[in-house]
């Protein structure tokens, strides 16, 4: 029973970080109806600027927990943001009206790009790196199962940002644009709405969650890695596919799942946990076959 | 290497790539495309006589070679990309997966004395065979989704081969190399005094299948099937409207290029003799790809000198080979966004000589 | 004459909009019925729904007494439906041929093996269907049969909308469905282009064409019946004499007052 209550967590865990991955790819999507695959860099590079950003504190001799914490996520969100807004400026806007496998090959290959900078360009890049502590590891006992604290406030911080995001896009003036936008670019552009900076607000606002799983990514394993954002950026696209792209409240539905399949095949198979990344894609596969169009669907109909 | 060198190299390189770059925008250029494009089959004999004709000339040079066969094979997977990409718009970032299934049926069948010829056509077929499996999501999906499917099955397919102990996990297999008419591949042609690398024989075998794919490929894009292909490519809903039937052109169009492209992924075993995880990964793919799209996506010729650019550079230039992916990766970014129809962009398909125009 | 086609009770919905509420429309072989409508009313959407690009909510659509509601673009176009797009629907980057010898996708050997080994049969084929298309091209315009390897987006709009009637045309069909194919073209312009249309139907007497025309002329001109739409439901049917003196039509259509 404690086992499972473990698992549970850790999985609630996983689930809120591919939420936040997936809920930038639904955004993307939503205003300009593109996958923006260098999303899963973005959340590495958001990764690795917190540490520089950790390191350089360090180097002035500041060690306040809290404080670091904050300066990190804030750095992250930074540089991701405005990663976010160069992609969307330079690259992904432009190709607007291009065959959606250029802008998917291309924004790739602008990933790929960013995560060999890394791997290149910082010190000892080739290797996992090691991510500070900057939150207490205090064991703290629930139903007989011991769960570390800062796992605990890791899943609080991941939640709260989810919910101020939906709380954004639902409430605020800048959430009613993306929506908007997401509805009709066209029509949207007519009654007014400044199309293009619609557009780079949400991807900065996509990409900051990016810098936030990166910072929480980094801070669960205390390790990272040039490359994990690959990955990420595969699992968080499968979760938002999954869930209906398009849908903020499907994207957090499909990371959780994803996590939720890692997490079953961990618990009933421990000794093959190595095919769970398999397991895991061969199910989105099959559900894929079975709903093509996530299982929120879609909002979109073509016309003809 | 000296360094010096190195820079005499990458200049070389730089210049030449601006040079082709300009010339296919001069006239002369564009002629000289519009003789590759136009001329009759005989023209695809460029391939094996430029082949074979560098090939004698570096008879003694094992890497150079091999070099050249690699380039040689990659071009085959190409043309399989550019079947299923430029032709009938079905993405496929799983090219390197559907390369290894192909070297992995090599490495199996090859050792249980299947004749080699019997296991090129095996490794096609077997990821022909497997494409049919992911094709079916691939179809029912709409494009961001299949892209998805073919991302996760290469991402799938090397957990796969790590864990996976029958196949040789992390270290991978050993691969028999080919024997053809009772002459093992592995023994490099000796004529008097004439000796030439093992390498050499699979230089000849790349050729010869690279020239009968290309002499395919080139009939297949000049058919009512290449009409077909281009227009449900270019607007499905039109052209299903007029009676094309996309979704089985586009399950046809990923078979045929998956069986190119496992026949050269078992060649390229065949020829290592050795393969392992480690060689087919995501980014391997994303570099196949870099090949169709640089050279021009949907043209054959530019299949060929991409995959130069693509294959040797990075070797023959230590100081770029740590970089290759970057580089790569910057060079597709670019040409999308400013070229999107390559160095070399495919050019219109005529019948004029074929109705006497 | 025979009853060719028939919609009964079709019906479309998009979410809450109700584009089409129970149409029901008969053609007899060879004649043309104008199908006119304020914009918005639901014209595109039954064309739409005939060829199988959008799903009915209820009724038939009949052609020689089968039911093709339902069924997908490709086995419409089987039985005998061929169309035009109201926004050209034409491959840019192909030819003038390919784009037009895409219609005869029943006639054409679209075998592995035929396509790829046995060249010279598919060379006399394309030279027999590209006699095919320069002489219906050439019954619009002689220019434009001369330019059947030109790429398409090299020619003009005009030139374009009569390369998709063409596409239409050369599958020879058994019913037309024409979305405003003077679109763009002036008086002058459509004036010819409707009589090159009629022309090729001459040849065809069994052809039926349903046309959707905004200008009143040309629906008097072809149209031997009008059926007029207004939000998605049938208000008027006849002569078009007698559709123009309907006085729901003279309001809210042709906004007389
Ligand atoms: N795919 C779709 N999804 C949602 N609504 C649609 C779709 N297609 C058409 N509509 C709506 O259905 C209604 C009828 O549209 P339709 O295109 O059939 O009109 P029309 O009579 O062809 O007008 P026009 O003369 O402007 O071409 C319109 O209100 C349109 O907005
Ligand atoms: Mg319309």
């Amino acid at each position: 029973m404690a086992i499972l209550l473990e698992y549970l967590f850790n999985g609630a865990l996983l689930g809120v970080i591919y939420a936040l991955v997936a809920v930038g790819f639904t955004l993307f999507f939503g205003v300009l109806d593109v996958i923006k695959f260098s999303h899963g860099d973005v959340l590495t590079l958001g990764a690795y600027s917190g540490l520089a950003a950790f390191v350089s504190l360090e180097l002035l001799g500041l060690d306040l927990p809290v404080v670091s914490l904050i300066f990190v996520l804030v750095v992250a969100m930074l540089v991701t943001g405005l990663a976010g807004i160069a992609i969307g400026q330079f690259f992904v806007v432009p190709m607007r009206g291009s065959p959606a496998f250029n802008i998917l090959l291309m924004t790739l290959m602008i990933g790929t790009a960013i995560h060999e900078c890394i791997r290149l360009f910082v010190p000892g890049g080739a290797n996992p790196k090691a991510f500070p502590t900057l939150l207490p590891r205090t064991p703290i006992e629930i139903g007989g199962a011991y769960i570390r604290l800062d796992s605990l406030l890791l899943l609080v911080l991941g939640i709260g940002v989810i919910v101020v995001t939906n709380w954004m896009v639902r409430h605020t003036k800048l959430g009613l644009a993306i929506r908007a936008v997401a509805q009709d670019g066209d029509t949207a552009q007519i009654m007014g709405i400044p199309f293009r900076r619609v557009v780079l607000a949400t991807f900065a606002l996509g990409s900051m969650l990016a810098g936030v799983a990166g910072v929480m990514n980094g801070l669960y394993y205390s390790e990272i890695n040039f490359n994990v954002g690959v990955l990420l950026g595969v699992i968080g696209f499968s979760s938002a596919v999954v869930g209906g792209l398009g849908s903020i409240w499907g994207a957090i539905i499909g990371g959780f799942s994803f996590a939720a399949l890692q997490t079953v095949w961990v618990l009933f198979f421990p000794e093959m946990s190595g095919y769970r990344d398999v397991f895991a894609f061969t199910t989105i596969i099959v559900l894929m076959t079975i709903w093509p169009t996530g299982i929120i669907a879609e909002r979109y109909s073509e016309r003809v | 290497m000296a360094s010096e060198n190195q820079w005499v190299i990458a200049s070389a390189l730089v210049a030449s790539l601006f040079l082709s770059f300009g010339i296919a925008r001069t006239k002369a250029g564009r002629d000289f495309a519009a003789i590759l494009q136009n001329s009759g089959s005989w023209i695809v004999l460029l391939i094996p006589v430029a082949g074979l004709a560098i090939g004698l000339a570096l008879h003694e040079e094992h890497f150079a070679l091999m070099m050249l066969a690699t380039v040689l094979i990659y071009a085959l997977a190409c043309i399989g990309l550019t079947i299923q990409f430029g032709y009938a718009g079905v993405i496929n970032f799983a090219g390197i997966a559907f390369f290894g299934i192909g070297g992995y049926t090599a490495a199996v069948l090859g050792g249980m004395g299947l004749p080699s010829l019997l296991v090129l056509l095996a490794g096609g077929l077997v990821s022909a065979a497997i494409g049919c499996i992911l094709i079916l999501p691939v179809l029912r999906t709409k494009g961001h989704y299949a892209a998805l499917i073919t991302i996760a099955f290469v991402l799938l397919f090397r957990s796969f081969l790590e864990v996976n102990h029958t196949l040789g996990g992390p270290q991978g297999l050993r691969v028999e190399s080919a024997t053809i008419a009772g002459q093992s591949l592995f023994t490099g042609i000796r004529i008097g005094s004439f000796e030439a690398s093992f390498y050499l024989n699979y230089v000849l075998l790349a050729l010869v299948l690279l020239a009968i794919f290309f002499l395919m490929a080139r009939f297949l894009e000049k058919s009512w099937i290449g009409i077909n292909l281009d227009s449900m490519r270019e607007d499905p809903v039109g052209a299903a409207v007029f009676g094309v039937n996309v979704a089985y052109w586009r399950i046809m169009s990923f078979v045929i290029g998956n069986v190119l492209i496992g026949i050269a992924g078992a060649t390229f075993a065949m020829m290592q003799t050795f393969i392992a995880p480690s060689n087919f990964t995501f980014q391997q793919s994303l570099l196949m790809l870099a090949i169709v799209v640089l050279g021009g996506i949907g043209n054959l010729w530019a299949v060929i000198p991409a995959a130069i650019l693509v294959v040797v550079v990075p070797e023959k230039l230590q100081a770029i080979s740590e970089y290759r992916f970057l580089v790569f990766a910057i060079l597709v970014v670019l040409v999308l966004r400013f070229r999107p129809n390559g160095l070399f962009p495919r050019s219109m398909r005529n019948f004029r000589k074929e109705v006497g125009q | 004459m025979s009853k060719l086609f028939s919609a009964d009770n079709v019906s479309v919905r998009f979410g809450g909009l109700q584009a089409l509420d129970k149409l029901s429309l008969d053609i007899d072989e060879g004649t043309i019925i104008g199908l006119i409508g304020p914009n918005g009313s639901g014209k595109t959407t039954f064309f739409n729904a005939v060829t199988g690009l959008c799903r009915t909510a209820g009724g038939q659509i009949l052609v020689d007494g089968e039911d093709i509601a339902g069924l997908h673009p490709r086995h419409v176009y089987q039985r005998g439906v061929s169309r035009t797009f109201q926004r050209s629907r034409l491959c840019l980057s192909l030819s003038v041929f390919d784009n037009v010898v895409i219609g005869r996708q029943n006639a054409l050997d679209l075998t592995l093996f035929g396509n790829l080994f046995r060249r010279g049969r598919f060379i006399e084929s394309v030279r027999e269907n590209h006699d095919r298309v320069r002489a219906l091209l050439s019954t619009f315009s002689e220019p434009l049969a001369a330019r059947t390897f030109d790429p398409l987006h090299t020619l003009s709009m005009i030139d374009r909308r009569r390369i998709e009637v063409c596409r239409a045309l050369i599958a020879n069909p058994r019913l037309l469905l024409l979305d405003e194919p003077s679109a763009g073209m002036t008086p002058d312009e459509t004036h010819e282009f409707m009589s090159d249309i009629l022309k090729v139907r001459g040849d065809h007497p069994r052809m039926s064409i349903i046309i959707i025309e905004h200008e009143m002329d040309v629906i008097q001109r072809v149209a031997d019946r009008c059926v007029v739409l207004n939000f998605g439901k049938k208000v008027a049917e006849g002569t078009f004499d007698a559709v123009v003196a309907d006085p729901w039509v003279q309001e809210a259509y042709l906004g007389s007052s």
